[in-house]
């Protein structure tokens, strides 16, 4: 992606809007990280647009696919019991925006860890993010955990995807080595895909 | 509760009443038969009254499969709780405990169980006699061990310890061959094999114990008073196959690094009858990538002179 001459001001008024008005822009050469960001963080989540994709797990958050984007994104839903959290992961070389749709949750990045990765990572930053809003992260950024710090509500996020991607390294806070993992969806277009 | 509730919804089956502000759960609640799943979060209960006197007699007793106390000011798990025999899923995150009652075992139709972020310190073994427990969590807390019992939760498919302040696990962990998950990121886990450790000589009646169940010495519950018979139950057997023994308390310990799930390598505490036992690798710990890591650092037997203080215990 790349920072095109002029970016449009969007305003999504509705789930189906919002992946409309992603289509037309993933449609370019060239899309703008702000403009997406811009635009997911202008949708108001309206709970009934997205009920159907929201199917929780007891045991871990849940990955579930909204829109396959053409192949040029991964639009989909994730959904986190209380409690749950995501190891430290990498994105792949691609462009991640997570936008939060019910609850919180917390993002902690932490740098790359060194080549040698004896030692504990090291935690750059952490937040958490309110209804409505829309995080964005990429490699050159660095690393990341996500959590549902909650005891009592659950959480619910949207996530782009762009290129999209099955795998990603996880990585053990206490040493930096890192784990290839191949992600799978819970559920896709709203039904529960079986194992 | 609003009074009448009975009356007007004898059917009912799910009860919400999370963030209402209630301070406590009247009778009302008694006459509701149908009633299996009650959540209240989010709500001022925690003191006298929260649940109503009765319980074990009313019908809720044995409908009620879930129940949501998360969010509220419970400073003990209350006792009339445990009187819900039908109880499938227990929440009480977010509250104010400092312990978990042994009478938990109780509940032994239990699945589901969230007790994170409160203040507890220690887990009781009895917590282990809950057969269909699949989903424990245990995270944001303040505990220090884990007891080995725990390893006798057979279902359990998801272990959650993250944030709390442990040390190091127990290696019978490693009989969980069901667990799927299982968090322990923000504990302090030590990180380097500790091969100094301490050895408690055992007592006389450790001795006497040992001597009673390698020799196989038959006795009745008639023979002994009740606490030594109860004190042989306690038996471990030294992981150690060329041992063969049993100990009671006094054991030498020692830390070993295990590869778990294929992701983790985790500090477990061995436990041996004796300094000149050693103890073998477990089978999880025999793959091929783990094995040589651990083997550089974990030598055989631990001279028994050895007396400079372990870090854990």
């Amino acid at each position: 992606m790349e920072q095109p001459v002029q970016t449009e001001t969007w305003k999504a008024r509705s789930l189906e809007e919002l992946i409309r008005i992603l289509h037309q822009i993933f449609a370019e050469d060239k899309v703008s990280v702000d403009e997406v960001q811009a635009l997911m963080e202008s949708y108001e989540s309206n709970p009934e647009e997205w009920l159907q994709y929201a199917k929780f797990d007891q045991y871990r958050y849940t990955r579930n696919l909204v829109d396959n984007g053409n192949g040029k994104f991964n639009l989909m839903i994730l959904c986190w019991g209380e409690g749950h959290g995501s190891s430290i992961h990498d994105h792949t070389d691609s462009h991640c925006f997570m936008k939060i749709l019910q609850g919180n949750l917390k993002e902690t990045l932490f740098e790359w860890p060194e080549k040698k990765g004896n030692g504990e990572m090291t935690k750059k930053s952490e937040r958490v993010l309110r209804e409505n809003q829309c995080a964005y992260i990429n490699d050159s950024i660095g690393l990341h955990r996500v959590e549902n710090i909650s005891h009592t509500e659950p959480a619910v996020s949207l996530h782009l995807y762009s290129p999209p991607f099955n795998t990603c390294n996880t990585f053990d806070q206490r040493t930096g080595h890192k784990h290839k993992v191949t992600m799978t969806f819970y559920s896709q277009f709203g039904e529960r895909t079986v194992c | 509760l609003p009074a009448g509730l009975s009356q007007w919804f004898p059917a009912l089956e799910v009860l919400d009443v999370s963030g209402t502000g209630l301070t406590e759960m009247g009778t009302e609640l008694l006459s509701l038969p149908c009633l299996h799943t009650l959540l209240a979060k989010n709500n001022r209960l925690g003191g006298p009254g929260s649940l109503p006197k009765g319980l074990e007699q009313a019908p809720l007793a044995r409908s009620l499969r879930v129940l949501n106390l998360s969010g509220n000011r419970f400073s003990e798990v209350p006792p009339a709780l445990l009187q819900l025999r039908g109880l499938r899923s227990l929440s009480l995150g977010g509250n104010r405990l400092h312990g978990i009652p042994p009478d938990i075992q109780e509940l032994h139709s239990l699945e589901f169980l969230y007790l994170g972020g409160n203040f507890i310190t220690s887990i009781p073994p009895e917590l282990a006699k809950l057969p269909s427990l699949r989903y424990l969590v245990l995270c944001d807390n303040k505990i220090q061990s884990i007891p080995p019992q725990l390893a006798q939760l057979h279902s359990l498919r998801s272990l959650s310890l993250h944030n709390n302040l442990l040390t190091y696990l127990p290696r019978e962990i490693l009989n969980l061959v069901h667990l799927d998950e299982l968090s322990l990121r923000g504990n302090p886990l030590v990180v380097r094999f500790v091969r100094d450790l301490t050895y408690n000589p055992p007592s006389l009646q450790e001795l006497a114990g040992r001597t009673i169940k390698t020799r196989n010495v038959p006795y009745a519950p008639s023979d002994l008073p009740e606490s030594l018979v109860r004190y042989l139950s306690l038996a471990s057997n030294c992981p150690n196959p060329k041992c063969g023994g049993v100990y009671f308390d006094s054991c030498v310990r020692q830390i070993k690094f295990v590869d778990f799930c294929g992701k983790y390598r985790l500090p477990l505490m061995h436990y041996l009858c004796s300094p000149e036992c050693s103890s073998p690798y477990s089978s999880a710990s025999q793959s091929s990538t783990s094995q040589s890591e651990s083997d550089s650092e974990d030598e055989a037997s631990v001279a028994a002179h050895r007396m400079q203080k372990v870090l854990l215990g």
